[in-house]
């Protein structure tokens, strides 16, 4: 049961931090490496208003808009004279990752800091108890899913949206605005991205260079996804399952590798990966 | 019998190696410094830039791969680091000999060739994307760093090895033996890139498709390229553990290799010595800035890669040099190229053997038939013209003709070889040749460079020299003499008209002495005059020379005038074949021409 | 609220002008290198160790200096690591050419330091805990080792909490699996069962698998060697975050730091040469210095920074027996002086290393360290036989 947990929360966890990255994926084809950069933003964000005395919804919130609001500098400055050579944003982009942690190292300092957690505590149930605010960010996973598909699916912006991730010569064909879909696209990524910082951070701390493993991983998932939110949520129960699996009864060391190789040997196999076409 | 074609004054005999008096004299400068330097530095400062240097040669192999090839590595660090905790397990748990100096030599540059070898073999294969081969370049230092940390106290996991007996040199005699080394490798690399095997890697870079169209095998090529630099990055990384004496599992991991990529693009890529002097200066000025400005230094590097990227995409030396006056052509200096003509390698099939033979093939994307039983065989000497309305099949066609990945089910066989599988560079091998609607061709390798490539199959190059002749069949120098190519064997590819480009395209085919060729649509953009001059060519080709000459057309008159035989192909299926008579005058061809209703 | 990392870079700027001042009386400064974990696993303690070596310095030079010439203070950042030390040595020892090294920082970083050490010929006073047995001709070490520590923690579990099966936690390096090895020769030879051991790699944060390992295998008492700072917060955290809480001895964190994991860190074991409540008057006057000249900006002192304070001590006793700052003599005569600080007397008298005090203590709710038993002047055994 406890393994089961694990494999959910941790496929959660992956599924927030991996759902920003794959936005900008898949309505721009360009891969951000900056989203590391993102989380870690995210993260400070919600360490400004712990000691400000907010509550935790409102560090949240933080998260969110600062995110969006440096997504969008980044994508106007950065990310739109970069469209035509896809190779040079992905270091375009990480080189914004190191200004971007730069300038928080000179804001906040380089030291390891903490947020405390809005949940503490586990959550008894038949069987044992569990960690309540795992538990909690699945239900975070979740929401943020059906907040995305809903909004893809059901608005009209969504639908625009998906038009220009389908085909995005012919969506300017028809009329509409392929840059201002890109640049909101891009500031959402960027504020989920910032939100998933935030809502990991309590579980272990905050540094410049904590989003580092994390873009990997997303990485490789959102590589392994192609274009789909639907894909993702395999994806991420599929390898977050096998690096729970290999880091609890192999290593954990081998479990970190688990996502990356597995998804660069999907690929190998089916370079769609878990897209259905 | 046709004279071969001299161009321009016959080349110097004897000198196997002209190397232009600049060259020679930066090498003998660098070694200069290389030799005084130790007496004018201080220790700390030697200590510094005896490290940057190992750092510079492995910059130099990230320049070649990605500069020069356009392969985006993250992972040469990988190598590195391989090749660094050689040296520190060797040392640490064998000791420390001169016996034990060679082992962990030879350790470090196998280990990192095997490792190159399997990322080579993961990365580059029939129908990869350069993005795959990026993602595959940035696991592979993942799976290092995560391998090193699980190694318990063998590797030292997180703490790394310090503290092994390293070889007992001065100061002054590792920044020499640094140094001697670093200007070594990059006068070699210097040599390579510039030699006409050099060209090869420009020509993968440019537009790898034709690549396998010339018959050449790129995976197999690249694979080869990631070893031998893999090798020399692991013999870096053997050089900085002996030196410094700290191994870790940062030197194999992706951050380092990030920042490899940081001082190739500030230093210019595809320069050389762009990377070189970016890798030394960037670590140099670390040391000392981190110290007094340590956020403010790093902030300012990340904000020139970023604003480099955007708009300095060919980095920072190439502009400094144009500011100092030395306004160089971004790749090399054009060198006269003599054409001769190739004796033609007899064949062995005769006149009655089909060259090519197509029986049941067949091609379907999901439920979509978009090819079915096709069967069709053509001759030497054959001029035979694929018509039909867009969408009837003909491109596709084509490529289950060229390529052995293709098609879904039946048999082609050229020049008797059943081509089963095979990629289209083995199809090439065969006897193929093709040329597509589009001018594919190297757009910055000049004329002579691009059909250089074209015999590559034929002629090996050599991988560092720089060859003054040209061996071309006849045919291929007919092309070149029709169209005026032959007077602009220095221009580069893409200043070309686009009837000039077509042109060359063309000789680059025939240049590989095929038996059977494709053509398709060999006149779209052309001008009237360029149209009968290639009608002519081809005519000339067929009946001349003996090639059998497949085209795909639209252009029905063109198509009356050459053929000797026409198809027709029709909704996936041959419809109609026979000679110029019997098809065009036919009631189908005038039905899907004049489109009055579809079957 | 938000600070520019600048504490120790003040420290220095500050310092500066008055080396300069210095010189132009004559009388060049000596210097102190301070290569610590400014950044990475130990940064959550760095600024604590920071501040008790520039209240020495500044104790010092107010009282004088050492033999009439002042005390510099060059801090550098070591990442926490092997090539972050090798360059934070090479810089201090190469072109600062500093008169002496006196810090605390990780066993990675203290062995890539090293062999610059000898390279470079400069004293070295090590202030950290450590696991032992590391030894070089330069190099004395004023804080304890395993033989002195994990006794108290070990002993107390299996005759207070009847404990006789283990679980033992690391991080990855010569620290963490050198702590382990000695704790598991120690509870075995005691009698007691070791049901399981695990690693993560130092700067791992993901403890999940390793919780899960401890549920299987439902030990009597945990007890772990991580690296400093962050490992021990996001593990204690994850530990009580999933509901462990059987008897846990931590062997590798502060006092400083136990604060910072507010209501988490309840009932954590520790065993430690250095508490705030020791009740000296040595102690007492060191607090009240802290806090007068650091005020609101105090990092709790702790086990980690005090050792510090009396190593700069140690090194102005050296300096004055030995008649200048001639590094051989100044080795020679580390070995023979004796501090009186805050833990009391120090003399790093034993094959490089000291006696100490030793308290074992617990972490109450509201943070603070409720000490239970004391040991005086604990034996430092064996480290290194070579050296008499």
């Amino acid at each position: 049961m406890n393994l089961l947990l694990d494999v959910l929360t941790t496929s959660a966890i992956l599924y927030i931090v991996s759902a920003g990255l794959l936005l900008i994926f898949g309505v721009m084809k360009i891969v951000n490496f900056a989203h590391g950069a993102f989380l870690t933003v995210g993260a400070y964000a919600s360490l400004v208003s712990a000691r400000l005395g907010l509550p935790p919804v409102a560090g949240f919130a933080m998260a969110l808009l600062v995110g969006a609001v440096v997504g969008m500098a980044i994508e106007w400055l950065v990310v739109r004279p970069l469209y035509a050579r896809p190779l040079d944003a992905i270091l375009a982009t990480w080189g914004l990752a190191i200004v971007l942690g730069q300038l928080i190292t000179l804001a906040f300092g380089r030291e390891v800091q903490f947020v405390p957690s809005p949940v503490d505590g586990t959550f008894a149930f038949a069987g044992g108890e569990y960690s309540a605010y795992r538990l909690l960010l699945v239900g975070a996973a979740v929401v943020l899913g059906t907040v995305l598909a809903l909004l893809l699916t059901r608005t009209r912006i969504g639908l625009v949206t998906r038009a220009v991730i389908m085909n995005e010569q012919l969506a300017r064909g028809l009329g509409i605005h392929a840059g201002l879909v890109r640049f909101f696209t891009f500031a959402a990524g960027a504020g989920i991205g910032s939100l998933a910082g935030a809502l990991i951070t309590p579980l272990s701390s905050v540094d410049p260079n904590m989003g580092v493993p994390w873009l990997v991983n997303a990485f490789m998932l959102v590589m392994v996804s192609g274009v789909s939110m639907a894909s993702l949520l395999v994806a991420t129960l599929v390898f977050g399952a096998a690096q729970v699996l290999l880091s609890t009864f192999v290593s954990p060391i081998l479990g970190g590798l688990a996502i990356a190789v597995l998804a660069a040997v999907t690929l190998r196999i089916r370079p769609k990966g878990f897209a259905r076409d | 019998m046709t004279e071969p074609l001299v161009i321009a004054t016959p080349p110097r005999s004897g000198a196997p190696l002209r190397l232009p008096g600049r060259a020679l004299g930066l090498f003998g400068a660098s070694i200069a410094v290389a030799l005084v330097a130790p007496w004018l530095l201080d220790t700390y400062t030697l200590n510094i830039l005896i490290r940057a240097m190992f750092f510079a040669m492995l910059a130099l192999t990230v320049d070649v791969l990605w500069g020069y090839t356009g392969y985006l590595t993250f992972g040469q660090s990988a190598f590195f680091g391989a090749g660094a905790y050689a040296a520190g397990l060797v040392f640490t748990h064998l000791g420390f000999d001169p016996g034990h100096v060679w082992l962990a030599a030879g350790l470090a540059v196998l280990a990192a060739a095997a490792i190159a070898g399997l990322t080579g073999w993961l990365s580059f294969y029939s129908g990869s994307t350069p993005l795959y081969a990026s993602v595959i370049s940035l696991v592979l230092p993942i799976v290092m760093t995560q391998l090193l940390f699980s190694g318990g106290t063998f590797t030292g996991s997180s703490s790394g090895l310090t503290g092994y007996t390293m070889p007992d040199l001065s100061l002054e005699a590792w920044f020499r033996i640094a140094a001697g080394a670093l200007v070594l490798l990059t006068a070699a690399s210097w040599l390579v890139v510039r030699s006409d095997g050099g060209r090869l890697l420009a020509a993968i870079r440019d537009n790898e498709m034709r690549c396998a169209y010339l018959g050449i095998d790129t995976a197999l090529l690249k694979i080869a390229l990631l070893v031998v630099t893999a090798a020399i990055a692991g013999a870096a990384g053997f050089g900085y553990a002996s030196f410094s004496g700290v191994v870790a599992p940062e030197l194999a991991g992706f951050v380092f290799g990030t920042e490899v990529i940081i001082w190739v693009a500030l230093g210019g890529r595809g320069t050389l010595i762009g990377p070189v002097i970016g890798a030394l200066l960037i670590e140099w000025a670390s040391a000392y800035l981190s110290g007094s400005l340590p956020f403010v230094w790093k902030l300012f590097v990340g904000i020139a890669f970023v604003l480099v990227i955007v708009l300095l995409p060919q980095g920072l030396l190439p502009p400094l040099l144009r500011v100092f006056g030395r306004a160089k052509r971004a790749d090399l200096p054009a060198l006269t190229v003599t054409l001769t003509e190739a004796p033609l390698a007899a064949h062995g099939t005769d006149a009655t053997q089909p060259v090519i033979e197509l029986r049941g093939v067949a091609k379907h994307f999901g439920s979509h038939q978009v090819l079915s039983g096709i069967d069709f065989v053509a001759h030497r000497g054959e001029l035979v013209s694929l018509i039909g309305p867009n969408g009837a099949g003909k491109t596709t066609l084509m490529r289950c003709m060229s390529d052995g990945a293709e098609r879904s089910a039946g048999t082609v066989r050229i020049a008797g070889h059943d081509i089963r599988h095979a990629p289209a560079h083995a199809c090439v091998g065969f006897g193929l040749g093709r040329k597509f609607q589009t001018a594919t061709i190297f757009e910055t390798l000049t004329v002579a460079e691009c059909l250089r490539m074209a015999r590559v199959r034929i002629a090996a190059p050599s991988w560092w020299r720089r060859s003054t002749m040209l061996a071309l069949p006849p045919y291929a120098l007919e092309v070149l003499r029709a169209t005026e190519l032959d007077h602009k064997l220095d221009v580069q590819a893409r200043h070309l008209s686009h009837g000039e480009q077509q042109a060359l395209e063309l000789a680059m085919v025939l240049a590989l002495e095929p038996q059977v060729v494709l053509l398709d649509e060999p006149t779209a953009g052309l001008t009237l005059e360029e149209r009968s001059r290639i009608g002519r060519v081809l005519v000339d080709l067929a009946g001349r020379f003996g090639l059998c000459l497949l085209l795909v057309e639209h252009d029905l008159d063109f198509v009356r005038e050459i053929s000797s035989r026409i198809v027709v192909l029709h909704q996936g299926k041959l419809a109609l074949e026979g000679t110029v008579q019997e098809v065009v005058d036919s009631e189908l061809v005038k039905t899907i021409y004049a489109g009055s209703g579809h079957d | 609220m938000f600070k520019f990392r600048s504490l120790s870079m003040a420290a220095v700027c500050a310092l500066l002008p008055l080396s300069f001042a210095a010189l132009a009386q004559g009388d060049a400064p000596i210097r102190i290198g301070m290569p610590v974990g400014l950044s990475g696993a130990n940064s959550v303690v760095a600024p604590s160790v920071v501040q008790s070596a520039q209240l020495a310095v500044e104790e010092i030079n107010a009282a004088g200096g050492v033999l009439g010439r002042k005390l510099a203070l060059e801090v550098a950042d070591d990442a926490s690591g092997a090539v972050g030390a090798q360059k934070a040595f090479d810089a201090l020892i190469f072109q600062k050419k500093v008169d002496v090294l006196i810090s605390m920082e990780t066993s990675a970083a203290r062995n890539a330091g090293l062999p610059i050490v000898a390279r470079g010929k400069v004293p070295y006073i090590y202030t950290s805990f450590y696991e032992g047995r590391s030894c070089s001709p330069w190099m004395y070490v004023n804080a304890w080792v395993p033989e002195q520590q994990v006794p108290p923690i070990v002993d107390h579990f299996m005759r207070a909490k009847n404990a006789k099966t283990f679980f033992l936690v690391g991080s990855d390096y010569s620290f963490g699996r050198g702590m382990l090895e000695f704790t598991k020769k120690y509870a075995q030879g005691k009698g007691a069962t070791i049901v399981g051991e695990e690693y993560l790699p130092m700067d791992g944060s993901d403890w999940t698998a390793v919780i899960s390992k401890i549920r299987a295998a439902k030990p009597d008492a945990l007890v772990t060697s991580t690296a400093g700072g962050a490992p021990n917060v996001t593990l204690t955290k994850q530990l009580r975050a999933a509901g462990i809480n059987i008897p846990y001895g931590n062997l590798a964190v502060d006092e400083g730091t136990a604060k910072s994991m507010g209501a988490n860190a309840q009932g954590i074991y520790i065993s430690a040469s250095y508490v705030t409540g020791i009740d000296s008057p040595a102690n007492k006057k060191f607090l009240a210095a802290m806090t007068k000249k650091f005020g609101a900006d105090l990092k709790t002192p702790n086990d980690l920074s005090v050792p510090e304070y009396e190593a700069v001590y140690a090194y102005k006793l050296a300096v004055e027996k030995a008649k200048g700052t001639d590094p051989e003599k100044v080795v020679k005569a580390l070995g023979e002086v004796a501090v009186d600080g805050p833990r009391g007397r120090i003399a790093m008298t034993q094959q490089r290393h000291a006696p100490l005090t030793m308290y074992l203590a617990q972490v109450q709710a509201d943070g603070s360290v409720k000490v239970i038993d004391s040991f005086k002047d604990v034996d430092a055994g064996t480290q290194c036989p070579a050296m008499k």
